[in-house]
């Protein structure tokens, strides 16, 4: 693990799994060791875990009927301190239409025009945060400081798969219809949710990747 | 083609089987049967069985199409063969035409017929599970109603039941992921209460009422999203507890202050409305 990762703190959730969890709270070093230690579990997953779910800034971990906790803990507290060689992530476009009813209201309040923002939103590569929330749901992030919004102040009724969200320097791909708080800013064809497909879910945590405008 | 027609279908019956396991990181919780213990013992009661029941609640009724073999197990319910009462729970094998009611007995939300066959129906993502919140699974990703024909395929296996005995009293728990963001009087409290099960419920989770107000005035906003597990308690923004079930949100931002234990779920997920609820903390070695 490099120097000034966040310190892991494993945590029983329920009986049947733990979490390694890295920080309170959403950050850039957080978000990456959860990644991290998830992907290094995933190619070498210890004994006793039968499911490895990397979040924000959390790593669940399922177990397996009569496991030995104590052994567990001590194969994960090696893995969060591990080297991280792993291959570099998947680079992804998502081609996105930027016709959300909440684009002007959020270009105004970041006092910049409709296109401009979509410009500054496209600029650099986000990196897949975390799925969740719905199936495959994923949060990227992080936008630069002056491309920041809070969420609305009430829920959305239902918006289709493929509404592309915007809050908190986040972009998030719905691919499921859902209810949210989030800005609606645009919509994308890409679906990340196929329930005929194994796996169902395309994007992985850690993926670079680019938004462009759909031609 | 073996089948039942479905007469009468209450709100939250679904089709479930142990459960769509593996699929936490793509957003997918597990459903499977709300109360494990009984999917299992209905499965168990018969010389082999489908994965698959038919979950309900509130009763059902339904005409059989073809001979076919089932068990029945749950909660307390009445159940009528062609006008006669039959055993409850019990195993049973019925004959082209019969007409089977099921009605709800003294106790418990859930009950489960299971088949000497598999019910006919393709699987999504490794499991014939429903699940309701998404629309995934089972049949046509919603729940069962009046019309609906099920059908059967292939027999099944032998079922082992579960051999623990279920447990009585308080409802078990383990300290949640937040519980040391609520200060020591509100756990105690927790601790002490009663709480009664609200008429708010469903497969995706539990609401309770808080009589005396233990979490009053516990808002704590901004929580980072982290993944959830069946049993998780999270107090909402107004401080009502909601105990997560099968279908639940894969993950949440809410405060967790405990998490039942997972051999006490199926008990708790048959409270009905209204029973009073109180949760006793246990170690992670006394849970397993």
């Amino acid at each position: 693990m490099a120097e000034g990762d966040p310190r892991a703190t494993l945590l029983p959730l329920g009986d049947q799994s733990l979490l390694v969890k890295f920080a309170d709270s959403l950050s850039e070093a957080a978000n990456r060791a959860a990644i991290g230690l998830a992907r290094r579990l995933e190619r070498e997953r210890p004994d006793g875990v039968a499911e490895i779910v990397p979040g924000l800034v959390s790593v669940l971990l399922r177990t397996t009927p009569g496991v030995d906790l104590a052994r567990l803990r001590g194969e994960l507290m090696l893995a969060v301190g591990g080297e991280a060689d792993l291959p570099p992530p998947a680079a992804r476009t998502v081609a996105i239409t930027f016709d959300g009813e909440d684009l002007p209201e959020v270009a105004e309040r970041l006092g910049i025009a409709p296109d401009e923002f979509v410009a500054h939103h496209n600029a650099t590569s986000l990196r897949v945060l975390a799925t969740g929330f719905a199936p495959g749901f994923v949060y990227c992030g992080f936008h630069p400081d002056d491309l920041v919004v809070p969420r609305r102040e009430a829920l959305r009724p239902m918006v289709p798969a493929g509404t592309i969200l915007f809050a908190a320097g986040q972009t998030a791909i719905a691919a499921t219809p859902i209810r949210t708080g989030w800005h609606v800013i645009g919509r994308t064809a890409f679906q990340n949710f196929d329930p005929a497909a194994i796996p169902p879910t395309t994007l992985r945590p850690g993926d670079d990747i680019r938004f462009t405008v759909a031609r | 083609m073996t089948a039942i027609l479905l007469t009468r279908a209450g709100p939250l019956t679904t089709l479930q089987d142990a459960g769509r396991f593996g699929m936490l990181a793509h957003g997918i919780s597990a459903s499977g049967p709300m109360d494990r213990g009984a999917y299992l013992a209905a499965g168990a009661a018969l010389e082999r069985a489908g994965e698959t029941a038919i979950e309900f609640s509130q009763g059902l009724e339904f005409d059989t199409v073809g001979d076919l073999r089932l068990a029945v197990a749950g909660g307390d319910f009445k159940l009528w063969v062609n006008g006669a009462a039959a055993d409850w729970p019990g195993a049973m094998t019925l004959k082209s035409g019969d007409h089977v009611a099921i009605a709800p007995g003294a106790w418990g939300n859930y009950g489960y017929l299971r088949f000497v066959r598999e019910i006919d129906i393709t699987p999504v993502l490794g499991s014939r599970s429903t699940n309701v919140t998404v629309g995934l699974g089972g049949f046509k990703g919603r729940a069962l109603k009046a019309g609906d024909r099920v059908g059967f395929g292939a027999e099944g296996q032998p079922v082992v039941a579960l051999d623990a005995p279920r447990s009585e009293g308080p409802i078990r728990v383990i300290w949640g992921l937040h519980a040391d963001l609520f200060d020591g009087a509100v756990r105690r409290r927790y601790v002490e209460q009663g709480f009664l099960v609200s008429t708010n419920l469903d497969r995706m989770g539990v609401r309770l009422t808080d009589p005396v107000g233990v979490f009053d005035g516990q808002r704590k906003l901004n929580l980072v999203s982290d993944a959830i597990v069946p049993g998780d308690i999270q107090i909402l923004g107004d401080g009502t507890p909601i105990v997560l079930m099968r279908d639940h949100q894969p993950t949440g931002g809410y405060p967790r202050i405990a998490t039942v234990v997972s051999a006490d779920l199926d008990r708790f997920a048959q409270l009905r409305p209204g029973t009073e609820v109180r949760f006793r903390p246990v170690t992670l070695e006394h849970a397993r």
